[in-house]
């Protein structure tokens, strides 16, 4: 299984990330697939994630909604792609049309294959066991517009997610909170930063932090390249 | 009070204080200038029926369009998007107004002098093809006003009201042979008034039009007024129709009709629109003749590629001067193709989409009938003018037109569209015609009522094939195919029955070819260019994504959008009318050349609950008509 878990930022602050996702797809011309959390400004997120990997020498690129109705041709090609990468946006939007178009299952076996899943922010927080984190701190979470009881998510890694961290009192005091509660570590990245999962192998770019049964450590950076 | 009881039981009093005087602190010294007065009364004042108005009271601003009021200096760039007391009652003072019409006169109605404005408003006169006179004697603005020019930054806007009483130019008082009192209720369009939904209708609708750059009339503001009524007041930079110069020709009167044509010609000059136009009589009306022929031949294909539903015919009504919508009451866009759906207009049926190239041109050689008229002096049959060489122009102006559409809707870029154009006329021209194959496919089911008319439903969404093929062909390579299945499978529109989609030997090759035919200009850009054809098509996939949105609006989404607004409880303030519709037309811009926002695929903006209402209901309907 190879994940790579943005937490958000620029072009410059991913550079290592894109670099290393793609590095994980092992193919010379990869073709990319953009799911973005929502079809409004789609086309926007799209051309930015086109000119951002173009960088890198990459043509074959693919925009795919899930709010919207698809073909099976469509999904079949998106799913023969060798990367996708999850946008970011409001988590739980995200998660109920993720789930309502089957795609968690689809992601399983893209996996499976060897395939590369990326995800951003909202993204990334979907392939945890539950998107809980998007819903705190008070002060920065995302609006439950549904109201979604059931939160679980894609239980691809045995992990939580916090994206955006900033390493600040009143953050940690939130995150600590939290960890009381959960079983679970949870990885809180600042912008730029991010997880990058291969196989059993975790690794982490960026000052990335810890948040474990009411303790925080602080991670060792990733050696970038 | 209600506006009728008033107006009977109002009779005329001494002068009381003037509020004009109150009205010099309110700080929007732009108002002053919409005063009745206009250009076109002096030009030609046997073209105009002027009516002095009074003000109404009990009106509310519904809307106002702050946008296009900082676009017309009438409120600083900087005013926030809020409606102030002061501008409240700039706007109702200058805007809240009904006409002294015959009625009023005959009866001896007299109203309160302070409340009747010091200047003339005008009822402009056109040819109507509803009125029983098919002269245009006694037709026109039936129950609009003009309430004047305005301008700003060197450029002249002309403002008109609906709904601001019943004048002697409207069907009903022709037809019927009598004057109506504003607001007579046994009389609906001949009453005077208009609605606020027609109102909303025109906002929604103009606003997502010229957002996508379209010429259309746009709605300044809406006041309210009990029961639904409304005075919808709009914008152009020119309001004249060829109908307001057609009931001249008709009436065989040359020196009114010259002095119409002038006031255009001279407007579309200072206005810098025409340069450059030449000085010597003859020369000046064939320019003028040859913009007539640009405008309308691009019009035409425009709203067919577009697929906009324009009422035209042959009185050159339900149409601007330099081809704006104008009157969304007959207007529509639709989702598909739907050539054959029709209004009923209970006497008649109306036009279709494909026949409206035909009334363009019709309105064309009428245009070539005026400049001759005015050059020579003597009128000649229309059918003189079947052959002209403007007819002959309109044509091929109108395919080169449908060519570069085509062009666009896949999505190349200015510089690859220009390339194609100039040197691969014909395999543009080959796609272009396996394109119609399958836009003009109609259901087995055959023609079914709708509510406003009838129709024949299209069967396929030609957006969805242009967003999707360049991603399949950017996935499976420059030389992978879509096969048969499953093209149709994703050009099937909701309106496609199973018998709709079997397949055929026709069917098959025209699959083929269309596929052929998009690669074959893929390559011919990237031959030209020397680029790889995966950056063309890539370019090309991310445009169309843009103009090809899954959503877009149809004349039906419109109206359910409008039901919704209408309906909104507590109901929506102007300026959330304002915001609403800002956030909406930004969600339908599809023009892959906007501005972007920073991105960093994190979609950032959330929409507000009624705007992801009202996205849905577009999404709902975006098949239809």
């Amino acid at each position: 299984m190879k994940l790579v878990l943005y937490s958000g930022g620029d072009e410059e602050g991913n550079r290592f990330l894109n670099l290393r996702a793609l590095e994980l797809t092992h193919v010379t011309s990869p073709k990319l697939t953009f799911i973005p959390s929502s079809s409004h400004d789609a086309e926007d997120d799209f051309r930015f994630f086109v000119d951002e990997f173009s960088e890198f020498g990459i043509q074959r690129f693919m925009l795919f909604c899930v709010d919207t109705p698809y073909t099976k041709t469509i999904l079949q090609e998106v799913l023969k792609s060798d990367l996708i990468f999850l946008g970011g946006g409001n988590t739980f939007y995200f998660l109920k049309h993720l789930k309502k178009a089957g795609m968690f299952e689809h992601f399983k076996k893209f996996l499976k294959r060897g395939g590369v899943l990326c995800g951003l922010s909202a993204g990334a927080i979907v392939f945890t066991p539950h998107v809980h984190t998007a819903s705190f701190p008070h002060f920065d979470r995302d609006d439950n517009p549904f109201d979604m009881k059931n939160l679980s998510a894609m239980r691809l890694v045995n992990f939580e997610f916090f994206p955006h961290y900033k390493n600040s009192k009143r953050y940690d005091a939130e995150l600590l909170r939290h960890s009381k509660k959960s079983k679970r570590p949870l990885y809180a990245c600042p912008d730029g930063g991010g997880i990058i999962v291969e196989g059993d192998q975790i690794t982490f770019s960026g000052k990335c932090s810890q948040f474990y049964q009411g303790k925080k450590l602080v991670l060792s950076q990733y050696k970038q390249a | 009070m209600p506006e009728n009881r008033r107006m009977v039981n109002t009779k005329l009093k001494e002068s009381r204080p003037s509020k004009e005087t109150t009205k010099e602190n309110f700080g929007y010294p732009k108002f002053k200038e919409i005063d009745g007065s206009h250009p076109f009364k002096s030009a030609v004042p046997e073209a105009v029926v002027e009516y002095q108005v009074r003000s109404r009271h009990g009106g509310q601003v519904a809307f106002f369009n702050f946008e296009l009021a900082r676009e017309l200096g009438l409120i600083p760039e900087n005013h926030p998007p809020e409606l102030t007391k002061e501008l409240k009652e700039e706007i109702l003072h200058t805007f809240s107004i009904v006409i002294i019409n015959e009625y009023d006169l005959m009866n001896n109605f007299n109203f309160p002098k302070e409340e009747i404005r010091p200047k003339t408003y005008m009822a402009t006169r056109y040819l109507q093809l509803q009125h029983p006179c098919k002269k245009g004697t006694t037709s026109g603005d039936g129950r609009s006003i003009w309430n004047g020019q305005i301008t700003n930054k060197g450029k002249s806007y002309d403002v008109s009201s609906c709904g601001t009483g019943a004048t002697k130019l409207s069907p009903a008082c022709n037809i019927n042979k009598k004057f109506y009192q504003t607001g007579d209720p046994t009389v609906s369009y001949g009453c005077g008034y208009s609605e606020k939904d027609e109102g909303l209708s025109s906002l929604f609708f103009s606003e997502v039009l010229a957002k996508n750059g379209l010429e259309t009339e746009r709605v300044l503001t809406i006041i309210e007024f009990p029961k639904g009524l409304a005075i919808n007041v709009r914008v152009h930079e020119n309001l004249l129709r060829p109908s307001h110069m057609f009931n001249h020709l008709k009436q065989n009167n040359l020196p009114t009709l010259k002095r119409v044509v002038d006031y255009y010609i001279e407007r579309q000059i200072k206005n810098k629109v025409w340069k450059n136009v030449p000085t010597d009589p003859k020369s000046y009306y064939d320019y003028f003749l040859m913009k007539v022929v640009e405008t309308f031949s691009q019009m035409s294909a425009n709203f067919e590629d577009q697929y906009i539903f324009c009422w035209l015919d042959w009185d050159g009504d339900n149409i601007l001067m330099d081809g704006g919508i104008i009157d969304y009451g007959s207007i529509r866009q639709f989702g598909l193709y739907h050539h054959e759906y029709r209004y009923d207009d209970v006497q008649r049926w109306s036009t279709s989409i494909k026949e409206q190239k035909q009334k363009a041109r019709y309105i064309v050689q009428t245009f070539a009938q005026i400049v001759d008229y005015i050059k020579y002096e003597k009128k000649k049959s229309i059918d003189d003018f079947k052959n002209h060489h403007a007819m002959q122009t309109f044509d091929k102006r109108f395919l080169d037109y449908k060519s570069y559409n085509i062009l666009v809707k896949i999505g190349f870029n200015a510089k690859y569209t220009e390339i194609l154009l100039e040197n691969c006329r014909k395999e543009v021209e080959d796609f272009r015609s396996d394109f119609t194959y399958f836009e003009m496919a109609k259901s087995v089911k055959g023609p079914k009522k709708v509510p406003d008319g009838i129709n024949w439903n299209a069967i396929f969404c030609m957006r969805d094939i242009l967003r999707e093929l360049p991603q399949i062909f950017l996935s499976r390579g420059i030389n992978g195919s879509v096969n048969q299945a499953e093209f149709l499978d994703i050009i099937k529109s909701s309106y496609a029955t199973k018998a709709d989609l079997k397949r055929s030997l026709r069917r098959d090759l025209k699959i083929k070819s269309f596929q052929k035919n998009y690669i074959k200009l893929i390559n011919l850009v990237s031959k030209k260019t020397k680029e790889a054809p995966e950056k063309v098509l890539l370019d090309v996939s991310m445009r169309s994504s843009v103009i090809n949105k899954y959503d877009r609006v149809t004349g039906d989404s419109i109206s359910t959008i409008v039901e919704k607004v209408m309906s909104k409880k507590p109901k929506l303030s102007a300026e959330e009318i304002a915001l609403i519709l800002k956030e909406f037309t930004e969600c339908q811009n599809l023009n892959p050349d906007k501005e972007r926002r920073p991105s960093n695929f994190e979609s950032q903006k959330e929409q507000s609950p009624i705007v992801k209402g009202m996205l849905q209901i577009v999404r709902e309907f975006r098949d239809g008509i």
